[in-house]
């Protein structure tokens, strides 16, 4: 737990010491207006439906950015065997990393707050599907950090390990979008490995348990795959 | 402290230490030398737990490397080849972060930090930023890391690389200071450093163990020891003086060096006495005569060969 909450609060220093988390920050608020501003004139509706499909499209471009250094610059710098060489175990480092990168997630998830509360002016919003949306969006970001770290422990390159979370990352959206290839009856088999259809059930305020497991299942299995990845680093 | 045995290492088809072999007792430090990519680095890795070995055991602090890797890791200070240092975080930072990923107790990772910057030279550096230190102070970073935990057991890897003339000294005493209390596995290239410091070598050479022991042992088993004899023979030519000395039972070979005559023999015979009595029984005076033994440097070339240089 010590060594867990030593590595969160490291990767958070150097995410704020650095231009990183402000350069994030802004480009993901940036973005997020694009898609908050489209969704209004495009709908009509006091919502942030079209905004958080689009959002967390974006996040699957981003994330794998944010995370990329994570194990392929400890590697390169030789901090890596630092860790690996205190009495801290491989869980340890990677939960640490994960929460740092969701903690700099859910501070670009806040700054959206704002979008919210135009709409609260100008409109009269469904708060519990606003609750809902910001709940899938938190868990689709999980599954990209997880995702995004299980690629950066892969190589000690960070331009690989980021070009390779989102190749990663990609199949998710696309699959969801196949249809013109394997046909209706097949696509909605598909579906139910796509992503924003998930997302979807959220955005609409609805919570099932079905959604939940999914992207509790994507995330233990990235994570999963990113401790076998360390661990066998040593092997090799 | 330390007990190797048998280390073998391999990536698929080639070997990076085979049937490595060595132990070092409490508060010792060994010396640990030999060509790059001899297998240095990689059997340190192995002790601290970084990397397992493919074959053989280790023992360290108490606790074998591959069945208690926690308790080992505990136990041991690491200073890897190039210190390991986050270059956006500053002095103190880092070392706080290093506290914590040790285990210290909260009320005494300040202290802690604190002692460690007095002792490796580093006071009044806290908020200096690492990646704008030179060679010499990232050393010094790298090496408070190390010492952190108070670590019983110490494992440097070539922890004077890079450093001027005077940081040398600086870290040579410190590790002279460290011995007694810790057990000292030392790697480097600059061999009176290892002279200087060290009771006890492993020379390493493409992954065997090509010499090992006391300094005096790893020295003589590379090139035996020679004595160097200059007598006063006047009227007598060199050459005459020569075959007097080789005439005798105890000699095997003699050289003129110089002024001097090189007196080879054969191990465990000291050929002084009977010089000695031989020139006095010819009226001859004696100038020099000398043991030598092979500096650390000259054994290291005779065992490794030049083929590197």
């Amino acid at each position: 737990m010590t060594a867990t909450f030593a590595i969160l609060k490291r990767e958070l220093l150097t995410y704020f010491v650095s231009p990183l988390a402000y350069v994030f920050l802004g480009v993901f608020l940036f973005l997020a207006g694009v898609f908050f501003y489209l969704g209004i004139a495009l709908t009509g509706e006091a919502s942030l439906r079209v905004m958080m499909g689009n959002v967390s499209i974006s996040l699957m471009f981003v994330l794998p950015m944010l995370t990329m250094r994570h194990f392929a610059e400890e590697q390169k710098t030789g901090t890596f065997e630092m860790l690996m060489t205190s009495p801290v175990s491989p869980v340890s480092i990677l939960v640490g990393k994960w929460l740092a990168s969701l903690t700099l997630c859910l501070l670009m998830l806040l700054g959206t707050g704002l979008f919210v509360a135009i709409l609260v002016y100008y409109g009269d919003p469904d708060w519990g599907v606003i609750a809902t949306s910001y709940l899938g969006l938190f868990l689709t970001c999980g599954v990209f950090c997880a995702g995004g770290l299980f690629a950066s422990s892969l190589t000690d390159d960070q331009v690989a390990a980021g070009m390779g979370g989102i190749v990663l990352l990609m199949p998710l959206w696309l699959v969801g979008s196949a249809s013109s290839l394997v046909g209706e009856e097949w696509q909605a088999r598909l579906d139910h490995l796509a992503l924003l259809p998930h997302l979807r059930s959220f955005t609409k305020g609805v919570i099932d348990t079905a959604d939940l497991a999914y992207f509790a299942l994507l995330t233990f299995g990235f994570l999963f795959l990113t401790f076998r990845t360390l661990e066998s680093r040593r092997w090799r | 402290m330390i007990e190797v045995e048998h280390l073998t290492k391999r990536y698929g088809a080639f070997t990076a230490i085979e049937d490595v072999s060595f132990s070092v007792p409490k508060g010792h430090v060994l010396g640990f030398i030999g060509p790059n990519g001899a297998g240095k680095t990689t059997t340190m890795r192995v002790l601290t737990g970084f990397l397992p070995a493919t074959e053989g055991r280790a023992v360290v602090a108490g606790f074998d490397v591959f069945e208690d890797p926690v308790e080992v890791k505990r136990r041991v200070g690491y200073l890897p080849e190039t210190p390991p240092l986050y270059r956006e975080l500053t002095v103190g930072e880092y070392l706080r972060f290093c506290a914590e990923l040790r285990e210290l107790p909260r009320g005494d990772r300040l202290r802690r930090v604190g002692e460690v910057m007095e002792r490796v030279g580093l006071r009044g550096w806290e908020r200096r930023v690492l990646g704008t230190l030179s060679k010499g102070y990232r050393q010094r970073v790298g090496l408070a890391q190390a010492l952190l935990h108070n670590p019983p057991v110490l494992i440097l890897d070539e922890p004077t690389s890079g450093l001027d003339p005077a940081q040398n000294v600086g870290v040579r005493e410190l590790i002279a200071g460290l011995a007694g209390d810790h057990t000292i596995i030392l790697s480097t290239h600059i061999l009176p450093e290892v002279e200087a410091l060290c009771a006890q070598v492993v020379l390493i050479n493409k992954g065997k163990i090509a010499a090992s022991g006391t300094m005096e042992a790893v020295r003589a088993q590379a090139a035996p020891a020679y004595y160097r004899v200059s007598l006063d023979a006047a009227g007598v030519e060199p050459a005459a003086v020569a075959r007097a000395v080789g005439a005798l039972a105890e000699v095997n070979v003699v050289q003129p060096e110089g002024d001097a005559l090189r007196v080879e023999c054969a191990p465990g015979v000291d050929p002084r006495p009977a010089i000695a009595a031989m020139a006095v029984g010819r009226g001859w005076g004696v100038r020099a005569l000398e043991r030598t033994i092979p500096t650390l440097e000259e054994a290291f070339l005779s065992i490794v060969g030049r083929e590197g240089a």
